[in-house]
């Protein structure tokens, strides 16, 4: 499989979404957060952040370490309650209440290898706490047989599906985790350093699973330290910087040189 | 230009026995055991023997194959020899102060399950160490045990539909035997085929995963020790129906028989893996090394000894061959 040559031809024959530098001053974003604060005892984790996710659009959120990345994802995720601000879903306020709620309202993320059952083998773990069942046991011919529709749908290629998770490459395991997040046909879909552990050629393919993803009109947040992946996917960067969002820029304005100093506090660009 | 990798794969045959490399070896070290005490006494393979080792293997095997849940669950419990000295205890207290034994039997099944549950719920919701819960275990009841009988062996009387259970054959096969085995299917169903298996399995492997998948991970932990609670209740009343009688001091070091069982058959204690299969042939290559040796007239103090060192070497080749198998399945990338 091309991964490149045919993420492209994909994304331009789909019709769905664009890349979101198209997107017109008037579109509805799918998610909108305005003003969000958290603190955790002293610390100030978030200080009035606003962002607004698109249908069909990659953000990427970048930031040194604890410029409040992950705590805004969380937010977004349900697993922190903010603190104070508003988070729009779809033009409705909402307040969510915890991790099944986000999950409900179709928001997953991917966690970084936090995600998967080593000892399991690849169909258990894409229908991990939703067995199939029939009269009482696991079905797993028919987990077999979705799984490997899943993955189809998704062009990922697994050989064995029987194989236990352990015995999977790093990439492998990763697009086992996105596809698994993909299935419960999220609107969002947040992936916390998807790439960080991977080599060059599965960094390809996941990078390549992303756009797939994206044009069937999922917003996707990717947390990276990997600058350059977001140039390969993104449409959208956000900066964050000692708990608030510094800038905003759309990938073909800026570059490299640029995101770096914006991330590490260089005002002169700001 | 970019290809996605993907892994050559072996022959479909290497696949297999790196998976079920532990089995085998295990299957293969209980065919050598079976060989060389064949070939060392003339009494190892008559009938009569191998009913009594199929006997005398039941309590272990049933236990055991509870015991494989909780280490599946990276989980350990200590307690079960003292666990079956207690309900052996209990039930010739029961069974003597007149209650009906059917009664009894289904109290101490229950009252096993709680024991079992009230550990676990100590493992699972206060996050104490298994290793540690079970250890004061293993102290607390033996000691009750002790304290209910003041040391003394209690006989049951009048009660031969219960003493049948432990004494009785079915077509000349020992009923300890049979519900053994029933245990030991009943359990491979439920962890090979079954969504509980499946969770237990999950939450041995990556309990925060399982957790975030939705699976009820801390109900998981704390049920598998309510099931070797009622094993070891099972255990406890076959033991007491063989023996005629209860005492705090049976199945002294049962535990470490049934954690040698399991963990010789293949059971990984670092969790997440479990085989039924291997705990059954675990459990018989124990039986037939205690059952052997004695029969080859060699000094029971010895006899610990020999079992010991077999342990540790089987273990040891297990754990080598089944590491070098996985580097195999690796480097074929």
């Amino acid at each position: 499989m091309i991964a490149g040559a045919n993420t492209k031809t994909e994304t331009g024959s789909s019709g769905l979404q664009p890349h979101a530098g198209k997107i017109a001053a008037g579109a509805r974003p799918r998610v909108s957060m305005r003003g969000i604060v958290k603190t955790f005892g002293s610390v100030e984790a978030l200080r009035g952040v606003d962002l607004d996710l698109y249908p069909g659009e990659c953000l990427g959120l970048v930031g040194d370490n604890a410029a409040g990345k992950s705590t805004l994802t969380k937010i977004l995720s349900g697993t922190y309650i903010p603190d104070g601000g508003t988070l729009e879903i779809d033009g409705e306020d909402v307040r969510l209440t915890g991790p099944s709620d986000a999950r409900a309202r179709h928001i997953e993320m991917v966690f970084q290898d936090l995600s998967l059952c080593d000892t399991i083998d690849v169909a258990g773990n894409l229908f991990l706490g939703r067995e199939i069942i029939k009269n009482g046991f696991l079905d797993k011919r028919a987990m077999a047989e979705k799984a490997k529709e899943m993955l189809a749908a998704l062009d990922i290629r697994i050989p064995n599906l029987s194989a236990k998770v352990a015995q999977l490459s790093g990439g492998q395991r990763q697009a086992i985790a996105i596809a698994r997040a993909a299935s419960f046909q999220p609107q969002v879909l947040i992936m916390d350093e998807p790439t960080s552990a991977l080599a060059v050629a599965e960094v390809e393919a996941v990078l390549a699973l992303i756009e797939r993803v994206k044009v069937t009109g999922v917003s996707v947040v990717l947390i990276t330290h990997r600058l350059q992946d977001l140039f390969r996917v993104c449409d959208r960067i956000a900066v964050m910087y000692e708990g608030t969002k510094v800038a905003e820029r759309q990938v073909q304005e800026t570059n490299l040189e640029d995101l770096v100093r914006l991330i590490v506090g260089d005002e002169s660009v700001r | 230009m970019t290809l996605y990798t993907e892994r050559g794969q072996g022959s479909a045959i290497e696949d297999f026995l790196a998976e079920h490399a532990q089995v085998l070896s295990i299957a293969g070290f209980f065919l050598v055991c079976i060989l060389f005490f064949a070939t060392m006494t003339d009494t190892f393979l008559t009938g009569g023997n191998i009913l009594n080792l199929l006997r005398q293997a039941a309590p272990i095997l049933i236990v055991a194959s509870a015991m494989t849940f909780v280490i599946t669950t990276a989980g350990i419990d200590l307690s079960v020899g003292s666990q079956v000295a207690l309900v052996n205890a209990l039930a010739a207290i029961a069974i003597a102060a007149g209650i009906p034994w059917p009664l009894v039997i289904l109290m101490m099944l229950a009252a096993g399950a709680m024991i079992g549950l009230a550990q676990g719920w100590f493992i699972a919701h206060q996050e104490i160490p298994a290793f540690i819960v079970t250890l004061a275990g293993l102290s607390i009841f033996r000691g009750i045990a002790l304290l209910l009988t003041k040391g003394y062996s209690i006989p049951i009387r009048d009660a031969d539909g219960f003493t049948f259970l432990g004494r009785g054959a079915v077509a000349g096969i020992p009923i300890p035997a049979i519900l053994s085995v029933l245990v030991a299917i009943i359990a491979y169903v439920v962890l090979d085929r079954m969504r509980y298996g499946r969770q237990v399995v999950a939450v041995g492997a990556n309990r925060e995963a399982a957790r975030r998948v939705g699976m009820p991970a801390r109900w998981v932990t704390a049920s598998v020790y309510g099931l070797t609670g009622l094993a070891s209740a099972f255990a406890g009343l076959l033991i007491a129906a063989r023996l005629g009688s209860g005492s705090s001091n049976a199945a002294v070091g049962f535990e470490l028989d049934v954690i040698a069982a399991v963990v010789l058959g293949g059971t990984s204690l670092m969790g997440g893996r479990g085989t039924i299969i291997g705990t059954v042939l675990g459990t018989l290559t124990i039986a037939a090394i205690g059952n052997g040796l004695i029969l080859m007239h060699v000094s029971p103090f010895f006899t610990q000894i020999v079992t010991g060192a077999i342990i540790l070497a089987a273990i040891w080749l297990n754990t080598r061959i089944f590491a070098s198998g996985l580097r195999l399945g690796r480097k074929k990338s």
